[in-house]
């Protein structure tokens, strides 16, 4: 296999600092300062140019705890941090905690904005920040609507990156497309096909030069058995196989496991060839489809 | 008709051999094979794909491609089905959902309620970003036992324990049972959104349904 980064050097958002995982659970729960920046310094050294960051729900009830936890990693690492929060007043503490200095005088992230709560960039005025927008939901007629197709992921992408612009002064190159994976064994949408045509629509448009487009992969194996049917680790490969196909279309950003590596498939690889069919499929086949992916093979 | 060909059935659709279980049923069927006993058979082969599931041998997949394959046989044996007293098929109890407002998210409720439905549930599903006053609103109507609120986004959290409070306050929670599900649910999200119970997967939401409706 070659190594993807030879060719492709995406910014990985490491994804680790979240309680979603039991370890990061453990670190939060007891209070474990070394632990966590061990945590850090290791997404960064295997390849995070950006760490996100959340400590769950808790945040909201213990702000002086969030604020600590920040303090906690920037005094470890120095790439930017990726507030994942969608509400004012945790991002407000996140934001006015966060020391653009320990990052090398780089912007904050906040993760994520969509045109759906646009209320967040009310926060704005507290200092800039750089977004990650999610392009999978839409306003219309007043009310949220999810994305269905390309064309309405890459048409939201484009009008809230044009209001960002315009209203704010973000530079394209502050705004982060979130495209959304979806998990493979319940897509039978075609949501993937979506995102990988959006991911196309974007990277080709003029208008949106210098703009970065991003997914989150580890969505895509989740839920599925460990090993694929011809016995490789089956939710790597699905994330390798996402960004083989994503990659030369325009994926310039990733949040993912750093040391999980990020590697193109070679072509006839099991997997990446089970998943270009499961693209072309919806329904009940692209069930059938998936279920190759982890059956034993003759 | 044999038992030898109940348990072909049985197995063929615990085994995901979908077009040999459908000409089975079909033919079974047409040889005056009692469509409750065919659906009976499904239901048992829908047990063994479940209990697979539990033990990891089975995925998603294999659960709604079941669903899929039980909802055909009946389609076929409904219209068999003589309407007399007792003939129709009892639901195991009325569950209300809806992803929380603030939340598109649908993928996940829309799992859960075709595997509660096909698991003879009563599911009345009222969409995404649902506000608390249209929850309030449909309990009052639909009276459920069950009410499962569906979340992918943190922010979901919020709005659940809000839904929760919100449901409480208006003195309709009463006996009716709430599970929530999505995204990073997990035993903290649940004690934070005051929630009786949280399920990771649809099996798990079709096994908390149940069990408080005695299923």
């Amino acid at each position: 296999m070659t190594d993807i980064s030879q060719a492709w050097r995406p910014n990985i958002i490491g994804d680790r600092i979240n309680p979603g995982f039991k370890s990061t659970l453990a670190l939060l729960d007891t209070g474990d300062v070394a632990g966590m920046q061990a945590l850090a310094v290791r997404q960064v050294e295997t390849g995070a140019t950006a760490l996100d960051f959340t400590i769950g729900p808790r945040a909201r009830e213990q702000p002086e705890v969030l604020a600590e936890w920040i303090r906690v990693v920037q005094a470890a690492v120095s790439v930017p941090l990726c507030f994942d929060y969608l509400d004012i007043p945790v991002l407000d503490v996140c934001l006015r905690t966060y020391d653009q200095d320990k990052a090398l005088g780089r912007l904050p992230i906040i993760n994520s904005l969509a045109e759906t709560r646009w209320e967040l960039m009310s926060l704005y005025e507290l200092r800039p920040f750089r977004v990650m927008l999610m392009a999978s939901e839409r306003m219309e007629d007043g009310a949220g609507r999810p994305n269905r197709s390309s064309a309405e992921i890459s048409a939201t992408a484009k009008r809230a990156a044009r209001r960002l612009v315009r209203d704010f002064g973000l530079a394209l190159d502050d705004i982060i497309i979130d495209v959304s994976v979806s998990a493979v064994i319940v897509d039978t949408t075609g949501l993937n096909r979506a995102a990988l045509d959006a991911i196309r629509e974007i990277g080709t448009d003029p208008d949106l030069k210098g703009i970065h487009v991003s997914g989150g992969i580890t969505n895509i194996g989740q839920q599925m058995p460990a090993k694929a049917g011809d016995g490789s680790d089956l939710k790597r490969q699905l994330e390798c196989a996402f960004i083989t196909l994503a990659a030369p279309l325009g994926l310039d950003t990733v949040l993912a496991t750093p040391w999980h590596g990020l590697y193109a498939l070679p072509e006839g690889n099991f997997v990446l060839e089970t998943f270009r069919r499961i693209l072309e499929l919806k329904g009940s086949d692209a069930l059938r489809e998936v279920r190759k992916l982890y059956r034993k093979q003759a | 008709m044999s038992q030898d060909d109940e348990k072909r059935l049985v197995d063929m659709m615990a085994d995901m051999n979908e077009e040999e279980a459908l000409a089975l049923a079909r033919a079974m069927l047409e040889r005056g094979f009692s469509p409750l006993r065919v659906l009976e058979l499904c239901r048992e082969a829908m047990d063994l794909v479940g209990k697979r599931f539990e033990k990891g041998e089975y995925f998603l997949p294999e659960l709604i491609l079941a669903g899929e394959m039980l909802e055909q046989v009946g389609a076929m044996a409904k219209p068999l089905i003589r309407t007399a007293p007792g003939a129709a098929p009892q639901t195991l109890g009325r569950v209300l959902i809806g992803t929380v407002h603030g939340d598109l998210h649908d993928i996940g409720k829309n799992i859960v309620t075709f595997m509660l439905d096909i698991n003879s549930f009563e599911v009345k599903d009222i969409g995404i970003d649902v506000p608390v006053e249209k929850f309030i609103e449909v309990i009052r109507e639909f009276k459920p036992q069950v009410l499962g609120l569906s979340g992918f986004l943190t922010l979901a959290f919020e709005s659940m324990k809000e839904t929760i409070a919100a449901i409480e306050a208006a003195g309709l929670r009463g006996d009716m049972k709430i599970m929530i599900g999505g995204g990073q649910v997990d035993e903290r999200v649940r004690a934070y959104t005051g929630a009786d119970a949280f399920g990771n997967n649809a099996m798990a939401a079709v096994a908390l349904c149940r069990n408080w409706t005695g299923g």
